[in-house]
């Protein structure tokens, strides 16, 4: 009898045998299909569409709010590879990865494809025609204020149609939500220096000091900022730029910095005001109002060493102009109005006002001007549909159902509203919950026009939005197309010269020629030139920042003490892939490893080496992540990035619908989050969350691209091998 | 010893299963002269009404000379030949009243009319099926060969087509008839091909002799250079 054992190596070799005798048949002419395939060609070509050669357009990325503008390869009608377009000042001519996986976004087999009308649990497909006669006898009858429109951050004539959509029921129930965003910094900007955004110029300072802002990653502009990162890096006047990064987890900034300082989480603003008494430069009222905050009282409340401290004091003096930055770390929690206006005040004593942060130049059209989302309007919405106030609701780009806290009860709040219409891609958390579900057409097959947050050239600019190929299904609509269609509803008269939102955008830019810098240009030409730049620049006014050094109304609390039953600060991270996980459909971000941890596809709990070894922990325990607001299960990955006393989960995956690359990976940290504000703005403080940790008994193998630290590395030696627990990474690299 | 006997039997089987493997994507047998299939096109296209030459004593039964590239008119901007656009054969024979009725120009008007029953919609592509095809991991490109032969050379265009496609201007619906295999593409390119100027000839924008020896040049002898012989120029 033979053994039917197989030895592993032999069957390995044989393995490799068969593989070359396919290979061997795959050769010659069998993989060929003569006479099998089809060729289509053409019915009419234009002269520039040639098979096999591609043709670009420039568009806007649709896929956050920072809008830099694309550039799309087409070849035979459809859309292969997106770059960057270099006529941009935002991101001049280079995209990031998030961007790049636009076209999955596109393609995603996952698309709502058809109108569909709730029917019991189902959805049935109806036509257009019969969800727009839906919409207007829904209407019927109902006073303005009791319809309410939930979208993103807007802006453009979407936004413009959307206010008159709204202004013809005189509905002034518009809430622009923005799971992530940095409200509270803007609240901060517009009281320091007088505007929310203003310009920042890294590329101009010596030394960054950035207050948990990742910058790098996913903060504002990363695109841009990543650039003027790379001119900071060279220097000006040959003095390379010094990046010191102070935050509680190590973000992918952090990663890049010269000096990482932990803080211990929410005593960001503390170490601000202790580094303007250590500077010795205030007066008046801010020299008394920082004049508790001696290095061992700041030392004692933050963590990070007096040494440190007077490191960081000696380089602020040495390196001006410097620039300070408030990021979502610092704003994060209940004082983070406190936060990021004393971590402005360090901006305005160093004098950078005027020299690193800079007034943008702003759009002339108001109407235009974007609409900022955040979490406070999350808050409101959320507070009026508890109180019943809506029969209609509309949502638009948003999913709160899967990122609002679950404490806030927006879902349950949700389904009071008698009738609820979602404009979708996918069938998300929130377009399950809807009545009706309105199939929008992806970004690159649908037209719009935007205007940035964050204007980064000396000229402002709009941005135009337009079609790289035809619509890959022939049931979703544009929004613009469907809010002219609801105008039509409306006002039939004041929109009757516009057979579609393209004849409306065309009209609204022709007829602003010449503040466009069309004076004199041919209608056609100009719109044409337009359409291929990509870009409308123009003059726009500067806002010029307000000088004033002052301390007033600044108090900050001390710091926090520890909770007993809860003694682990959750800080839920933003990754510069998912970001707030409207895009974790998309399988190129999910399966590209994070930055710092190299994971792919899954969640995990970033742990400081010495806490987990406190609670017996090692890397893939799955440990049950527990605060007053519900719990996650996920595995532990340890990490000497992050403050012994916190933890760090992911934001964006741990979806329940969208689609099959989201459902079903991962955990979602927004649901056990507490339902803290900041005080001042009545932003979410998303870092107030306390939790305990514990394990479960489960173990799995982490699936990550990293090595071992310290492997074998070609016997170069390139990086020594440290245990976890030892390494320090507040020492200068 | 048992280990071997073991191994074979793994080998045998998988030996079996990769050749029935192989028979299963075998799409197409060669016969002896290497022809393709025939293959059935939705119409039967008659290359040597257009292309072939002109028959003096029976003008019905001649061609028209049409230059290839009149039609395939990607060929030499593309990697690819490309199948004419409807629009150019509706472009000609909407103005040939003589053969507007015979079956096959009715069937082509169809796909740009409509069809009677309707099923064929207005406008629709033919779909032509590919008669030379080559393996995903082989890149042709067309553009090169005709700026080489055609307008560096000034070789006749049925020759240049000709060496890969044989003599179509004799055929109807096209047929294979060459092997297209690796064999058959090195056989060319170790040839010495006549080049017409020193230094090479813009091709795109590069110089011919781009990545290659440029050829000692002999007044006493033609100056030849060999086609690319880089794994790369066609697995790319
Ligand atoms: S930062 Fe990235 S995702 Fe955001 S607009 Fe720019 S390229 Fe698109």
């Amino acid at each position: 009898m033979i053994d039917s054992s197989f030895d592993r190596r032999d069957f390995l070799k044989v393995l490799g045998w068969g593989g070359a005798a396919v290979a061997l048949s795959g050769c010659g002419n069998t993989s060929v299909e003569d006479g099998k395939e089809t060729v289509v060609s053409y019915v009419e070509a234009t002269d520039f569409m040639i098979p096999s050669i591609g043709v670009y357009y420039n568009s806007t990325c649709a896929q956050c709010d920072a809008g830099c503008s694309i550039n799309g390869r087409v070849r035979e009608g459809r859309v292969l590879k997106l770059e960057g377009n270099p006529a941009s000042a935002i991101n001049r001519g280079k995209l990031c990865g998030l961007g790049q996986a636009g076209v999955q976004h596109h393609y995603n087999p996952d698309r709502v494809r058809e109108p569909l009308l709730r029917n019991g649990e189902k959805g049935e497909t109806i036509t257009w025609e019969k969800a727009y006669a839906l919409i207007a006898e829904k209407l019927q009858g109902v006073s303005g204020e009791e319809i309410a429109f939930l979208t993103g951050a807007m802006s453009g004539h979407t936004k413009v149609l959307l206010e008159n959509y709204l202004a013809s029921f005189g509905c002034k129930n518009h809430f622009a939500y923005e799971a992530i965003a940095p409200g509270v910094v803007r609240a901060a900007n517009k009281k320091a220096y007088g505007v929310a955004m203003p310009r920042y110029n890294i590329n101009k300072a010596k030394l960054v000091l950035s207050f948990g802002a990742d910058f790098l990653g996913n903060w504002v502009s990363p695109v841009h900022f990543s650039q003027q990162y790379g001119q900071f890096r060279k220097g000006v006047n040959g003095q390379r730029g010094v990046l010191v990064q102070v935050e509680s987890k190590m973000t992918l900034t952090g990663a890049n910095a010269d000096r990482w300082l932990v803080v211990r989480p929410g005593t960001e603003g503390i170490l601000a005001l202790g580094l303007i008494n250590a500077l010795g430069a205030a007066s008046g009222d801010v020299a008394a109002e920082v004049k508790d905050y001696d290095k061992a009282r700041v030392s004692k409340d933050t963590g990070v060493s007096v040494e440190q401290i007077d490191k960081l004091v000696a380089l602020l003096k040495s390196h001006t102009p410097s620039l300070v930055l408030a990021g979502s770390a610092a704003e994060g929690y209940a004082h983070g109005s406190q936060n990021a206006a004393a971590i402005n005040l360090l901006n305005q004593v160093l004098g950078n006002v005027g020299k690193t942060v800079v007034g943008a130049a702003s759009v002339p059209f108001p109407q235009m001007a974007p609409i900022l989302g955040n979490t406070a309007a999350l808050a409101s919405v959320s507070d009026a549909l508890d109180a019943g106030k809506y029969k209609v609701m509309f949502s638009c780009g948003v999913n709160p159902v899967f990122s609002a806290p679950t404490a806030m009860k927006f879902k349950e709040h949700f389904a009071k509203v008698g009738f609820k219409v979602a404009f979708a891609h996918y069938l998300d958390e929130t377009a399950l919950q809807a009545d009706l579900v309105l199939p929008l057409d992806s970004a690159l097959e649908d037209w719009g026009t935007s205007v940035p947050e964050y204007m980064a050239g000396d000229d402002a600019q709009i941005n135009i939005q337009q079609p790289l190929m035809e619509r890959l299904h022939a049931n979703t609509r544009g929004f613009g197309d469907i809010l002219l269609a609801l105008l039509k509803q409306r006002n039939p008269e004041s929109y009757k010269n516009y057979p579609d939102y393209y004849a409306y955008l065309r009209g609204a830019v022709l007829q602003n020629k010449n503040a466009l810098g069309g004076e004199g240009a041919d209608d056609d030409e100009f719109w044409n030139a337009s359409l291929s730049n990509g870009i409308l620049k123009l003059a726009g006014p500067v806002a010029g920042l307000s000088g004033g050094v002052s301390a007033g109304g600044l108090s900050l609390p001390n710091a926090p003490v520890a909770d007993a039953q809860y003694p682990l600060h959750l800080i839920p991270s933003v990754n510069a892939n998912l970001r707030d996980g409207r895009n974790a459909n998309q399988p190129w971000l999910q399966e590209s490893p994070d930055p710092l941890t190299t994971i792919v596809w899954d969640s995990w709990v970033e742990i400081h080496p010495k806490k987990a070894a406190e609670l017996g922990i090692v890397e893939g325990d799955i440990v049950e992540v527990a605060g007053k607001n519900g719990s996650i299960k996920a595995q532990a990955y340890l990490f000497p990035g992050i403050h012994p006393d916190a933890i760090s989960v992911p934001l964006g995956r741990g979806h329940d619908a969208m689609g099959r690359y989201a459902k079903g990976f991962g955990v979602n940290p927004f649901h056990i989050l507490d339902a803290i504000f900041d005080k001042e703005t009545g932003e979410l403080a998303m870092h107030e969350t306390r939790v305990k940790v514990s394990k479960t008994g489960q173990r799995v193998i982490v699936v990550k691209d990293e090595g071992a630290a310290g492997g074998k590395q070609m016997g170069k030696k390139i990086a020594v091998r440290t245990s976890t627990d030892k390494v320090d990474l507040s020492k200068e690299v | 010893m048992h280990r071997f006997l073991r191994l074979s039997i793994l080998l045998v089987s998988l030996f079996a299963a990769s050749s029935y493997a192989a028979d299963a994507t075998q799409a197409v047998k060669m016969t002896e002269d290497s022809l393709g299939p025939l293959v059935e096109q939705p119409i039967e296209f008659p290359h040597f009404r257009h292309a072939g030459d002109v028959n003096k004593e029976h003008p019905e039964k001649g061609g028209m000379q049409i230059n290839c590239m009149y039609c395939h008119t990607f060929a030499r901007r593309s990697a690819v030949a490309g199948i004419p656009p409807l629009q150019k054969c509706i472009g000609c024979h909407q103005s040939i009243e003589s053969v507007r009725e015979t079956p096959r120009i009715k069937k082509l008007f169809e796909y740009w009319e409509g069809s009677k029953d309707g099923k064929i919609a207005a406008k629709s592509p033919i779909p032509w099926k590919k008669v030379h095809d080559l393996p995903d991991f082989v890149r042709f490109n067309h553009e090169r060969h005709i700026k080489r032969f055609v307008f560096q050379q000034n070789r006749p265009v049925q020759e240049a087509c000709g060496y890969c496609h044989g003599d179509v201007k004799t055929m109807t619906v096209a047929r294979r008839s060459k092997t297209l295999s690796m064999g058959f593409c090195v056989d060319c390119h170790k040839k010495d091909h006549l080049v017409s100027a020193e230094g090479g000839t813009a091709i795109g924008n590069q110089a011919y002799w781009y990545g290659f020896k440029k050829p000692v040049v002999n007044a006493s002898m033609p100056l030849t250079a060999k086609g690319p012989n880089d794994c790369w120029q066609c697995h790319k």
